[in-house]
């Protein structure tokens, strides 16, 4: 029998259209996938059960009567909870925003239901994105589908595992530091974090604001590239999203052959803490490109060291600042009864505020207080033109850059969980890109001793997402790395 | 002992662009039924980001133009950080670092007084201190908020109460001009704080500072003048009584009271306040080309100096009413618009003396704004006319053009049906002169002892002829038949 959870969106959507499946047969599948995993995966803070059979009537509707229906008609989306999702609670994984309904959604998720995706929930993620293995979410952690007793990664965990679970088409998340594509590696699915100011972060609530990107997670290359053709382009309401034409990633899927292709190897970026085992496969992958007519070319990104301290200055003081909205006053959880101003703020954040915010919040509020603002933040800020110029740098010579992306496969729950700067280590093949705001899409390429997922990133060029796209698909089609699910 | 006062003035005046700064919500406030005009954006829900107001930065860079300021071609936005509820971010976008305009000046009569920056940020929501079930409450109204602001910053050069006041009135009068803003210090969308503290020469030939004090929640401009003369006896009296003098920490914020007409100690700030100010990373900083800076200059209208100058010079104007007329943008807009209509030099002098009588009284009166009443250009033509021609009194003038403010009121035919016309007619002027003569021998010795008693005579000439003879005339003729009797 026909397990639809296997589907990709492009299959999904052809039998949908042809009528040999319907909507609600789709979502019913998913819907009791979710009800048969979810409880040990732990994927999703609520899942939109009524909404999503709803919407699959609507749909089968729309088609039978004939209209035309979206590019996305036939897929299940699951969606971070840091998408304001209109109607539907939406809490940032933060005790904070517990209960609150938004009036109002997202541009890039909307722009998914525009092209009739049909939202299954929304999915677990550390406390307002601040974190890398949702272990921070303000509600539980999400288990691996590969191995339960160990974390998905994050922040966008619960989209991650949703997907690698198969509890949906594809997923979205946002990444700020590698919180799409690190996930995604220790997941063993396809991620794409976009260029800074590709897709609109508008509704979606922020983290640090010169450094979120919306993504998603499929289930290869060619999903993605349809998925973020959808999500991409300028916003009226952001003043970051960029007007940069949106090419046709899905029609220029083979545009870049693997022949003549100049990849760039880093070689700071296989030391650092890395494992063996990761550091080989990743050494494997790119010889696997060279067999395919690639060239591999040895270059440096001396400063990729820097890379965490400017991280770990610049992005808390924008959370710092960021999180000031959460005041109580206009929506939230809020402490009751309590007559004095400064009380209130004390206590209600005090109290539904997560650690990590209060841990992010004061290194943020201590880096911009004045006497400290030059030596931290506008130092950091100098180093991070120094980061950016020397990526511009490195591709007047090559194509793209390939890295590991996490220095390790999915580590046990609770293992870094009370050491947060041993967490915030693991993100260092991840921030460069963040910050200096360009496009990396990270795929599977393999597995460790332990039969864990390994993942490695192509780094692009400012808009080059095109060309990502396309080298990842000329990759799975010689690869079924990306074919493997977990047992569950 | 010398006493000086050194006086810097901070204003904030709202924009009135259609929309809010950051968002496309209507920027108008006033009286609207609360929370209203407000959405994600200004209500700072989660997820919303700002959008910048192209038109209130081009506004912003057109007034720091008018002030002589500098432009910084390359600008950005800032966060200023603190929590307040009427501040639904947690943050105040505005402009530290890189303001649109730096470096201007005014000058005051005789005084220069230089402008630090005029830089655009955004207005808070309104926090309302209410009953509701008799409990203590605080509302708060977000229709203000995120209304454009531009904070115009002066330095420390003012040094008495009557230059600040005129400092603001300028500054008031060049942003009408601009039409950019009301900047109606009664209706808060023009607000003023003074920063106050006194040089002080000793006897002994020592100078000492008052501590600084920023003086807030003043609604009026002759409060801002009150509460500086206020300030400054005060803070002389504070001295000789304590001998406290400025240091860097101890400026402290002093409230407005207009009823008991004295300020009042609001805030005695603990060091200063740590803003953590930072670039905006939700907008990307803003470049104008020289180009675009040209145009918003060229878009400039006459400011009340130049205008004023120009009406003295082109229309021989004295400078008392050149100065009045161009006090107020919409009046100089209806006198222009007004003499437009005739080419007689001597018009613009007619018009102005009109405009700034009876028709002033008349707004005044009714409490209207002069651009509210019809003043019909060829009313006031034919009224010229008339009175060119000598057929008709100043009297019958100032009154005929408050009665034309009527569309249907039709002078020509009024002065006729109620006999209004000047007699201008020297032959039935000297038949009434003849009159006079005859029946007042006395008043005509008189006369010729003292020419100064023609008063009498012409009045009794005012009197035979119904009030209808032109006075002036009257006079001439008088005078030529008892000097030298009727041919």
């Amino acid at each position: 029998m026909l397990d639809i959870t296997t589907l990709t969106i492009s299959d999904c959507h052809d039998l949908l259209v042809n009528k040999k499946i319907t909507a609600v047969e789709i979502v019913t599948s998913y819907l009791d996938r979710i009800r048969k995993y979810d409880p040990e995966i732990k994927a999703f803070i609520t899942v939109t059960n009524d909404l999503a059979l709803a919407s699959a009537r609507v749909l089968d509707k729309k088609i039978a009567s004939g209209q035309p229906v979206g590019q996305l008609a036939g897929s299940v989306m699951a969606v971070k909870d840091i998408f304001l999702t209109a109607g539907i609670e939406t809490t940032s994984g933060s005790q904070l925003l517990k209960g609150y309904i938004p009036q109002y959604s997202s541009t890039v998720y909307q722009r998914l239901l525009d092209e009739d995706a049909i939202l299954v929930g929304k999915t677990n993620t550390d406390t307002f994105a601040f974190g890398g293995s949702t272990e921070n979410s303000g509600y539980f952690t999400t288990h691996n589908p590969w191995n339960t007793d160990l974390v998905p990664g994050g922040s966008s965990g619960g989209s991650a595992a949703a997907l690698s679970a198969s509890l949906c088409t594809f997923s979205l998340g946002t990444d700020t530091g590698g919180s799409i594509r690190q996930p995604a590696s220790l997941c063993g699915i396809t991620g794409i974090k976009p260029t800074y100011g590709r897709n609109s972060r508008y509704g979606i609530t922020a983290m640090a604001s010169s450094f979120d990107c919306p993504g998603a997670f499929a289930k290869n290359a060619a999903d993605l590239a349809l998925v973020t053709k959808i999500m991409a382009g300028a916003d009226i309401h952001d003043a970051t999203s960029s007007p940069v034409t949106v090419a046709d990633y899905s029609q220029e899927l083979n545009a870049q052959t693997l022949s003549g292709l100049k990849i760039g190897l880093p070689k700071e970026y296989f030391g650092m803490g890395i494992d063996d085992e990761v550091k080989q496969r990743i050494l494997d992958t790119a010889e696997f490109f060279k067999k395919n007519g690639a060239e591999i070319i040895d270059i440096s990104l001396p400063n990729t060291k820097l890379g965490i301290a400017v991280y770990y200055i610049l992005v808390p003081s924008e959370i710092s600042s960021n999180m000031a909205r959460y005041d109580g006053i206009r929506f939230g959880q809020s402490q009751k009864g309590i007559d004095d101003l400064l009380q209130y703020y004390l206590d209600t954040r005090g109290e539904f505020m997560e650690p990590e915010i209060k841990r992010r919040v004061l290194i943020g509020t201590y880096a911009l207080s004045s006497g400290y603002y030059d030596a931290y933040y506008t130092k950091a800020s100098k180093v991070r033109m120094i980061i950016k110029n020397e990526f511009i740098d490195a591709y007047k010579k090559v194509d793209v850059i390939l890295t590991p992306v996490s220095p390790t496969t999915a580590w046990p729950i609770g293992e870094k969980s009370n050491d947060p700067l041993a967490m915030y280590l693991s993100d260092v093949f991840t921030v460069c890109v963040n910050v200096a705001g360009l496009p990396s899409i990270a795929l599977p390429c393999g597995f460790d001793s332990k039969n864990l997922p390994i993942g490695f990133q192509l780094i692009g060029n400012y808009f080059e997402e095109s060309k990502l796209f396309s080298i990842a698909h000329q990759y799975q089609k010689l690869t079924n790395y990306h074919l493997q699910a977990p047992k569950i | 002992m010398k006493v000086t006062p050194i006086i810097g003035l901070e204003a904030h005046v709202e924009l009135k662009t259609l929309s809010k700064m950051f968002c496309s919500c209507d920027a108008s406030h006033f009286h609207a039924q609360p929370n209203t005009h407000t959405c994600p954006v200004c209500l700072g829900l989660p997820g919303a980001l700002p959008v910048p107001n192209y038109t209130a930065c081009e506004w912003n860079i057109k007034l720091g133009l008018a002030l002589n300021c500098s432009i910084n071609k390359y600008s950005f936005f800032e966060r200023k950080n603190y929590f307040y509820p009427d501040l639904p971010k947690g943050y105040q976008i505005t402009q530290l670092q890189a303001p649109f305009a730096i470096n201007g000046y005014l000058d005051i009569d005789s005084e220069h007084i230089r402008i630090n920056r005029a830089h655009m940020e955004e207005d808070t929501g309104k926090s309302q201190h209410t009953v509701v079930d008799m409990q203590d409450m605080t509302l708060i109204d977000f229709n203000r908020s995120g209304v454009p602001l531009v904070e115009i910053v002066s330095e420390p050069d003012i040094r008495g109460s009557a230059v600040a006041k005129k400092y603001l009135i300028k500054l008031q009068q060049i942003i009408r001009y601009l039409g950019i803003s009301d900047a109606d210090i009664e209706k808060g969308s023009m607000r003023c704080e003074p920063t106050i503290n006194l040089e002080i020469i000793t006897n002994n030939g020592q100078t000492i500072y008052t501590p600084l004090v920023e003086i807030k929640n003043v609604a009026s401009l002759s409060g801002v003048e009150m509460a500086i003369e206020y300030e400054i006896k005060r803070q002389l009296l504070e001295w000789q009584k304590s001998g406290i003098i400025k240091t860097k920490t101890n400026k402290t914020t002093r409230g407005w009271d207009a009823n008991k007409l004295q300020t009042f100690l609001q805030r005695e700030k603990e060091g200063s306040a740590d803003y953590r100010y930072f670039p905006e990373p939700d907008i990307p900083p803003l470049e104008f080309t020289d180009e675009q800076i040209t145009k918003i200059k060229q878009s400039i209208p006459e400011l009340p100096d130049a205008k004023k100058q120009r009406y003295i010079k082109d229309f021989s104007l004295s400078d008392y009413d050149a100065t009045t007329i161009t006090n107020d943008f919409e009046t100089t807009q209806v006198f222009e618009n007004i003499i437009n209509i005739s080419k007689d030099i001597k018009f613009p002098k007619f018009v102005a003396n009109l405009i700034l009588g009876p028709v002033k009284t008349y707004v005044n009166e009714k409490q209207l704004n002069i651009s509210e009443i019809n003043l019909d250009p060829s009313k006031f033509a034919i009224l010229f006319d008339q009175t060119e021609k000598g057929s008709i009194s100043m009297t019958i003038v100032k009154q005929f053009i408050i009665e034309a403010i009527d569309p249907k009121f039709d002078i020509m035919a009024t002065l006729q049906s109620r006999g209004l016309f000047q007699v201008s007619n020297v032959s039935e002027l000297e038949e009434f002169a003849k009159q006079v003569i005859d029946a007042n021998p006395q008043a005509v010795k008189d006369y010729q002892k003292n020419p100064n008693s023609l008063g009498f005579l012409i009045g009794q000439l005012m009197k035979i002829s119904g009030g209808a003879a032109n006075p002036k005339l009257a006079r001439e003729i008088l005078e030529k038949v008892i000097t030298k009797g009727l041919k």
